[in-house]
This record gives C-alpha cells, structure tokens and sequence, in this order.
C-alpha cells in the first residue's frame, strides 16, 4: 500500500493507493498515528485507488474519525470503489463515517 | 475636574493594586469556570473586569467623599456568571457561597428590592473575598484579602441591564420618563418571559421523566414515536441481540455507535408508536441476520457498528413492504445523504435479496 499526505490549507489530504490489510495496517497506523493529534483536525482520504480495506482499516478509520471528532473537526472518505465501499456498508461503518 | 487629595491618593492606592486585581480576575474566573463544569452547570457565560482608571476617577469625581480608602469600593473588580434560566441564578449563589467568603453586609438581592408594582433591573450582587482554601499565593497575600463583586443573572437580566446602562445608567443621566417607563415596561415583559422558559423547561423535565417510565413499563403501543421516546427506548438497547447475533458470525467486536439517526427513517418508514419498531423488530430480525450472513461470511471482517442490526431490518422492512430498490435508495439517502454509491447499493441489496428469498 502506497500513502501520501499533504497539507493543504487548513486540511490534511491523505492519498491511499492498494490494500489495507493485515500486512500492512501496523505501517498505516502509525503513518496516521500524526494526524490523530495537532490544531488542523479536518482530513480528506482519498480513496480512488484504494483497492481493499479489512478490519484492521476500518479500526485505523475508526480511531482517525474519533480523534477527529474531539478535536471538533471534519473528515471525508472520498472516490471509494464500489467493493470497498461494500465493507463499510455491510459493517455499519457508513453510519459512523462520511463516504461521498 | 480635578480630583481632592482624598481621592488622588485613592486612585494612586488602585495603580498600586491594579495588577494584583488583574490577577485576581483571572483566579476567580477559572474557579468559577472549573466549578461549574466539575457540577455540569452550563451557563451562558462567566466574564469580569477590572474597574478602568477613568471609571474610577469618574466614581470619585461623583461620590469620592464616601470612601474613605480603595477597599471601601467593593466593585474594582466585577465578575458576573450569566445563566440561561432565572431559576438557575439560586444555583450559582449556592455555589459562590461554598467558594468565597460572603461579606453579607454589602451583596445585595436586587431581585427582591424592587417593589411588587415595580420592574426593572434584577440581578444578585455578592460582595466575595477569596478564601484561602481555594487559591493561596504567600508572596500575593492580598489576593485573600481584596473584596470583588459578584454578579449573578438571567440571560434576559442581562440583556435587559446592558440595554439600560448603555442608554442611560452608564452617563448617571436620568431617563426622560416617558423612556423610563417603557423600559420598565420592558423589564417586565422579560420577567415574564424568563419565568415562562423555567416553567417550560420544568415540564419538560417533568415529560422526559414520565417518557422514561413509560418506556420502561413495557406498553410500548401507547408511547408515540417522538425524539425523546425513541431515545429512552434506545436505551433499553433494544436490538442488541440482533447485533450479538450479527456480531457472531465473525466473533465480531461491537462498536457502539449513535441509533439517533435512525429516527427520522423510522418515522419515514410510518412507525407511530414505540410498539411499531418493536414490532418491526419481532417480525424481521430473522431476515435481517439472514442478510447479514449473506453479506458478512467468509469476509473476516470482525468489528461491526452496533447500528448495522437497526440497517438490516430497515433494508429487510424496506423490500418486504414492496418498496423496492427506490425504498432503498431513500433510505439510504436519509441516513448518508444523496451520492452515487447508493443507487448501486440498492440495486445490488435489491437483487441479492431476491436471489436469496428474503423477499
């Protein structure tokens, strides 16, 4: 999985290329682990290329979206493929996430 | 106007003290804001200030005879608490009363010192020392010994006392009479409307106490779905054997997220009473974890949100209503807004709950 991330603005742009699984999530967290904190909460993921998410992600989502929340901030998942988009359905993660 | 040598050296007295007052303001203020949110009292705002040097000259100019040093002039610093609510101004005074030392002689009620054909402004003032079990500095020892004013009133109090001290107490100029009564007219118009806020708030206390029994007494046919309902019912965790079902079919951790969302679909959805969602919970549970086994199987995904249990019988409600793939589509407009993902998903639920005669 390939991540980038670049400030933009007020805003954070994170740019997810391939699977979040269990090879990789440990690498994903702590990539995220810095904008879990800090005065810009507001994130923008985009999801064109991400190709899969397992549990692990959507836990790392998880985490990310809560931090956001207490910092008062606003975070979008952007351009997910339909399959991807499935996991977060099916889950409930739709109800706790904002997917446009 | 040039100041007697009385009231110089009580001005040069404020110039000396004025920083230890500064530092006073901001004691106080963070006393009072930690209390109030360590008792969960949320009131409209805690501010204070520290009497201007102008101000000052201009009180002495007045009445500098009264005084006979600057402890004598108890509003050097002023600190007020706004509530929202008249009723809530008790309150806060019962607290202020644990925090400072009272000097009684010199606060005053000037809720109670009005005549009763009389309106105008209400507030209640409360000359404070701060004692020293709350703040003590030994190299600031004043900081215990200087008094403050402590002003305590309503929402409308307050717009009703800035309103007049900027039109006219400030400049110590009397009101023509014909302004003063219509502000007198309007002090009492904004005690009756404080006095009304507390009494609905009082009822709707009083409701959501009522709510809550009668949710937990189980006659959910006679609760209509309301806000306020369909939160105490939610809190009786009503589909959490659904969602310990769902859960187990990949020993899945819950995450509790927020139901409340699901209240307007629920209303969309034609449910009138409690006893229709339960209803719509006896009926459909058995589908909804059929659709939840089709969809979570074999995917390994084990945590799952609480509120996928209250989706899957919405969704199985939806398509055995007849409402088809555009019942869908709706409903998930509702809940996540209108995007491209969920025509498809509509589509795609639609034909696997065919397939799987769910419908």
């Amino acid at each position: 999985m390939d991540i980038k991330i670049e400030k933009q603005d007020n805003k954070t742009i994170v740019v997810l290329n391939g699977r979040v699984d269990t090879t990789n999530a440990d690498q994903f967290q702590q990539d995220m682990e810095p904008l879990m904190e800090g005065e810009n909460p507001d994130i923008e993921i985009d999801c064109t290329d991400m190709s899969y998410t397992s549990s692990q992600g959507l836990r790392i989502f998880l985490m990310l979206q809560k931090s956001v929340n207490a910092r008062k901030g606003k975070m979008v998942l952007r351009n997910m493929n339909p399959q991807v988009k499935e996991v977060f359905d099916i889950t409930g993660f739709s109800n706790i996430i904002t997917i446009m | 106007m040039k100041l007697d040598i009385h009231c110089e050296m009580i001005l040069d007295e404020y110039r000396e003290k004025l920083p230890v007052f500064k530092k006073l303001k901001d004691i106080v203020i963070k006393l009072l804001r930690d209390r109030l949110a360590k008792n969960q009292i949320v009131v409209s705002g805690v501010e204070g200030r520290v009497k201007t040097e102008k101000s000052l000259t201009g009180k002495l100019e007045l009445k500098g005879f009264k005084y006979n040093t600057l402890d004598d002039i108890t509003d050097i610093l002023g600190v007020r608490i706004i509530t929202f609510f008249s009723d809530e101004v008790d309150v806060i005074s019962a607290l202020a009363e644990q925090m400072f030392e009272i000097d009684w002689e010199n606060s005053v009620d000037k809720r109670k010192m009005l005549e009763i054909d009389r309106f105008g402004y209400m507030s209640l003032h409360y000359i404070c020392r701060l004692p020293k079990a709350q703040y003590h500095d030994p190299e600031v020892p004043e900081l215990n010994h200087l008094r403050f004013e402590l002003q305590m009133r309503s929402t409308l109090q307050h717009v009703w006392a800035n309103m007049y001290h900027d039109m006219g107490y400030k400049s110590d100029v009397e009101i023509p009479a014909e302004y003063q009564r219509n502000m007198s007219r309007l002090a009492g118009m904004l005690e009756l409307a404080d006095e009304q806020f507390s009494h609905i708030r009082k009822e709707i206390n009083a409701y959501r106490r009522n709510v809550q029994s009668l949710v937990a007494s189980g006659n959910f046919d006679e609760v209509p779905l309301n806000g306020d309902t369909f939160r105490s019912f939610l809190s009786l965790n009503p589909f959490k054997r659904l969602a310990d079902k769902m859960a187990a079919i990949n020993q899945a951790e819950l995450y509790d997220d927020s139901l409340m969302p699901y209240y307007n679909v629920l209303r969309n959805l034609g449910m009138k009473t409690i006893g229709d969602i339960v209803r719509m919970r006896n009926e459909h549970s058995e589908s909804a974890y059929q659709l939840a086994l089709i969809q979570l199987a074999g995917t390994g995904l084990d945590i799952l949100a609480k509120s996928a249990a209250l989706q899957n019988l919405c969704i199985v409600f939806i398509l055995k209503h007849g409402f088809g793939a555009a019942g869908l589509v709706r409903l998930f407009a509702a809940l996540y807004g209108d995007n491209t993902y969920n025509a498809q998903r509509a589509d795609r639920l639609y034909e696997q709950a065919k397939r799987t005669n769910i419908i």
